[in-house]
């Protein structure tokens, strides 16, 4: 068996490594990682003080050599080697197969103060990639600038856990592109009414220590400035190699790169002409790509992913894309409902949905979100899918059915978590660690936190019981 | 004892109300003067368009053998009041007669509301309410040239049509950033701008008319717009909104509303016991209304009560509108302006051929309205759900 190489060690590569083993690789698999593997999605949870920072580290992978703390440095493509460095070392490392899942890198954006001389961030400035950059954000008064997922994100982690929290964008409202203008607002509204002051339609110019300086001379009072302004593929070694890179590192529905004996996938891939991110993404590339190095496929047809913002204070979801909604042939379906904060625009073609914004409306985001990952058709009565019965209090546990889906991202129903339970997984951790239900977007976390709940009192013998 | 009754007005809804006393008098208590300032019996103003295209007065008629050869019936044309004595309980007619009453309506309806633009009494100028404005525009219209209509409503938009169908090209200015913006959103008045377009009507919004000039003989021959352009034009309708006509309100000393009208109570009664208001002219409750159902709803009210009968308030009006151009179709049923934040609006839209907009009370989920337009359910299927939760499939019937 050939040796598989895989550069950066973040969940792309995780996974691919654990699923080459699962489909029978037997060869040497190596993964050569700047830093430990890290589950980002959960590190605004650490921000908001509900996870420990060593939650977020990926479990240690079997069978694998995983070489963390090595900086991979260059690609030789005619001698199939790398060369990386670790610690005041140069190692080399040869291939068959090369794999780069290097991510994506934060953009940070030109602002006076921000960098130091070296080129380095600030003290008091950072951007938020790595459990370590959680214990960067200090002081009483934040400042997050960005209006996009991660930036709501870290402003509604921050103001959880009780900080002067203000959240600057470029737009009048964040997600403005992707919600539109009347759900943007709503979020806009909801994340005042939490404690976050939004500032939009502003950026930060300059700043000097403990205070930024927006564009309308605007100057605030900011310990600690986050930049969450974006990231873009991390392409170094690709471009340093020579392969065909645009806004990524170009792949086939192989996933291969120019090279034929080099891959990518993740963060750092594009395919298609698109590099969306995304560990949803990640990981349906990584088990294709496990199944194609295995001689278990021969392509990778992407299949469409449920965007769910991570934030305790509103429900926001979208799937497909926001230009969907304006091409020609499309019907559309628009709930607005300013008093309950609920709002719905769906894009449809026939029976099938194309793409759609869900503000306030949960119920509907697992129907919706399994019939656009599938291509089925919608239910008819979507007034009653987005509407739901009329309100009144349901009793806790009572809206789950039997076979209800949990975890959308990795289709986890409700018969699979009764039976990690019965076999012993008695924790949230646990019962993700059996079922992978919590790990992709987390929007599932509360739920599967009330289902350990109340399994728990039904499995204690109540004391009638007992007598 | 026999009263009588004074009508000022003998239009659509003054016309309903002699017409339904006269039918709950059974014991002839009640006779009749009516004083129409048109030479014409009352006739169906809504269908006015259809004059244009062939239909005569007579099918037009409200006002059957019957009625016009009642004898307590004293309609007398072409002779309108011009004051009123209320201590004298008298109406002066044009021609200088004193008409004692024991009870007055006053159904005067409305007048067409012509902006103050310069140029605006050249020839060829019209408004849109009468035969006798249609006769003039018949006589006025050449087939194949332009004309403009100022305003972009309801009745802007049917005047169009009039005149496409007598062969004239019409442009319509509308200062609103879309047709109809009393009635719709921009999303609906999408659907209605590409299909008033394919009917040949050229639609110019956020621009207003500036000034009309004139041929030498007197005739309109260009408007101006506030945006610049110069449009060639052969003949011009104002259908810029309409005016309540509360003149009498002054002789009378009785109370008008803030945007004009005969302030009257939800019985449609002035402050003067003996006089009454109904139709377009009434400001029932500060508001009136450009619609025939209220007015309808109005002339029962004070028959009935008129004739001794119990009665029940104007209450809220159905303020259901449906725009009449053929093969356009846009319509609002309900209630389409519930208050702010209090109701789910929802919207089916595909492409700019249709359009539905409906609102759902925010807490019951029951339907309180909505507006179509194009290929859409009708208003006679959807205004019967009003006040229900909506059907399982209500899309269906939204967008068939
Ligand atoms: C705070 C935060 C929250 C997020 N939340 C969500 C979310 O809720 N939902 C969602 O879908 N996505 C979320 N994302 C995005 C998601 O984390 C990424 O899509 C995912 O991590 C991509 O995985 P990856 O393995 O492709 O890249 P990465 O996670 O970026 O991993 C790449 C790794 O490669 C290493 N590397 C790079 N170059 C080299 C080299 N030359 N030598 C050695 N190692 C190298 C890097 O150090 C890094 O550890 C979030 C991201 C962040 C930062
Ligand atoms: C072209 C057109 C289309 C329409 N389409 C619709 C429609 O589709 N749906 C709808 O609901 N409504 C429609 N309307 C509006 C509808 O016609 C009016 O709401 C209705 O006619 C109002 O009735 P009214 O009796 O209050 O007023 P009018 O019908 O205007 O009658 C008032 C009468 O009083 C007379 N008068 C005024 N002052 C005096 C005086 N001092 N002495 C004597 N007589 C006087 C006037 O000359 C007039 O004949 C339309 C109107 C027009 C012009």
């Amino acid at each position: 068996m050939s040796g598989i190489l895989v550069v950066g060690d973040g969940p792309a590569a995780h996974r691919l490594a654990e699923r080459l083993r699962g489909h029978g690789h037997t060869g040497p698999l190596t993964v050569l990682g700047a830093e430990p593997a890290h589950h980002r999605p959960l590190l605004t949870d650490v921000v908001a003080g509900r996870l420990p920072a060593e939650a977020v580290r990926l479990p240690p992978l079997p069978d694998t050599r995983v070489s963390t703390g090595t900086v991979v440095t260059g690609i030789d493509r005619a001698r199939h080697e790398v060369r990386a460095r670790q610690g005041g070392t140069e190692t080399v490392h040869s291939y068959d197969t090369l794999v780069l899942a290097t991510g994506a890198r934060p953009v940070v954006p030109d602002i006076v103060g921000a960098t130091g001389g070296d080129g380095h961030l600030a003290a008091g400035v950072t951007t938020l990639r790595t459990a370590s950059d959680c214990a960067r954000i200090t002081g009483e008064t934040v400042v997050v600038l960005g209006g996009g997922p991660l930036g709501v994100e870290t402003a509604s982690a921050l103001a959880a856990r009780g900080t002067d929290t203000t959240l600057i964008c470029a737009h009048p409202h964040p997600l403005h592109e992707r919600l539109g203008e009347t759900c943007a607002a709503l979020l806009t509204e909801t994340l005042e009414q939490a404690g976050v002051t939004m500032l939009g339609g502003r950026t930060v110019v300059r700043r000097t220590p403990d205070r930024v300086l927006l564009d309308d001379g605007t100057n605030l009072r900011a310990d600690t400035l986050v930049l969450c302004t974006g990231a873009a593929p991390d392409v170094r070694l690709a471009r340093a190699a020579g392969l065909r890179v645009r806004t990524g590192i170009v792949v086939d529905d192989r996933l291969r790169t120019s090279d034929p004996h080099i891959h990518a996938l993740g963060d750092c891939a594009e395919l298609n002409g698109r590099a969306p991110g995304g560990v949803d993404t990640a990981w349906a590339q990584a088990d294709a790509l496990a199944a194609i190095l295995t001689g278990h496929a021969t392509v990778h047809r992407p299949t469409p992913t449920v965007f769910r913002l991570r934030t305790r204070f509103a429900d926001v979801s979208c799937v497909g894309d926001p230009a969907d909604f304006d091409r020609p042939g499309a019907r559309t379906v628009t709930l607005t409902d300013q008093a309950n904060r609920r709002h719905a625009r769906l894009a449809l073609r026939d029976e099938h949905l194309v793409a759609a914004v869900l503000f306030g409306v949960p119920e509907a985001i697992a129907a919706l979100g399994i019939a656009h990952r599938y291509g089925r058709p919608v239910p008819s009565d979507l007034l009653g899918l987005l509407l739901g019965p009329p309100a009144r209090p349901a009793p806790v546990g009572s809206e789950t059915d039997e076979d209800a889906l949990v975890c959308l991202c990795n289709n986890v129903r409700r018969p699979a978590l009764v039976k990690a339970w019965q076999s012993g997984a008695r924790t949230v951790t646990a019962l993700a660690g059996a079922t992978r239900a919590t790990t992709g977007c987390g929007g599932c976390g509360p739920l599967v936190a009330r289902l350990c709940d109340d399994w728990e009192h039904e499995a204690r013998p109540a004391p009638e019981r007992a007598r | 004892m026999t009263r009588t009754l004074v009508v000022v007005g003998h239009g659509m809804v003054g016309h309903r109300l002699v017409d339904r006393l006269r039918s709950l008098d059974t014991s002839g208590d009640w006779r009749f003067v009516v004083l129409a300032e048109e030479a014409h019996p009352a006739y169906n103003r809504m269908a006015l368009s259809s004059y244009l295209t062939g239909r005569t007065r007579n099918d037009l008629a409200l006002a059957d053998r019957a009625f016009l050869d009642d004898p307590r019936v004293d309609l007398r044309l072409a002779c309108p009041a011009v004051s009123a004595d209320r201590g004298a309980r008298t109406v002066l007619t044009a021609h200088g007669e004193h008409v004692p009453y024991d009870a007055l309506v006053l159904a005067t309806g409305s007048r067409p509301f012509v902006p103050p633009v310069p140029g605006r009494d050249a020839g060829h100028c019209f408004v849109y309410r009468t035969f006798d404005d249609l006769d003039g525009i018949r006589r006025a219209a050449r087939r194949g040239l332009p004309a403009v209509v100022v305003g972009g409503g309801l009745l802007g938009l049917e005047a169009a049509h009039g005149l496409s169908r007598l062969g004239m090209r019409p442009h319509v200015v509308e200062s609103a950033p879309h047709p109809m913006p009393t009635q719709l959103d921009a999303g609906a008045a999408r659907v209605l701008h590409r299909g008033a377009t394919e009917l040949g009507l050229d639609l110019r919004c956020r621009t207003a008319v500036a000034s009309i000039e004139a041929h030498p003989e007197g005739t309109v021959g260009a408007v101006r717009l506030t945006d610049g352009t110069v449009l060639d034009c052969a003949l011009l309708v104002f259908a810029a909104g309409v005016r309540p006509r509360d003149e009498l309100a002054a002789a009378l000393g009785l109370e008008r509303g803030d945007r004009g009208g005969i302030v009257v109570d939800e019985y449609c009664r002035t402050t003067d016991e003996r006089i009454w208001a109904v139709g377009e002219c009434a400001a029932v409750q500060g508001r009136c209304h450009g619609l025939v159902a209220p007015g309808y709803r109005m002339a029962d009210t004070v028959a009935r009560r008129l004739a001794g009968h119990p009665v029940e308030a104007v209450g809220v009006p159905d303020t259901s509108t449906e725009l009449k151009l053929l093969g356009v179709h846009v319509a609002t049923f309900g209630t389409t302006d519930p208050a702010a934040g209090r109701a789910v609006e929802i919207v089916f839209a595909e492409d700019t051929t249709r359009y539905a907009k409906v609102f759902l009370q925010h807490d019951t989920g029951s339907l309180l309205g909505g507006v179509l337009a194009g290929d859409t359910g009708s208003r006679a299927e959807l205004g019967p759900l009003v006040g229900r939760r909506p059907p399982a499939h209500f899309e269906r019937l939204l967008l068939p």
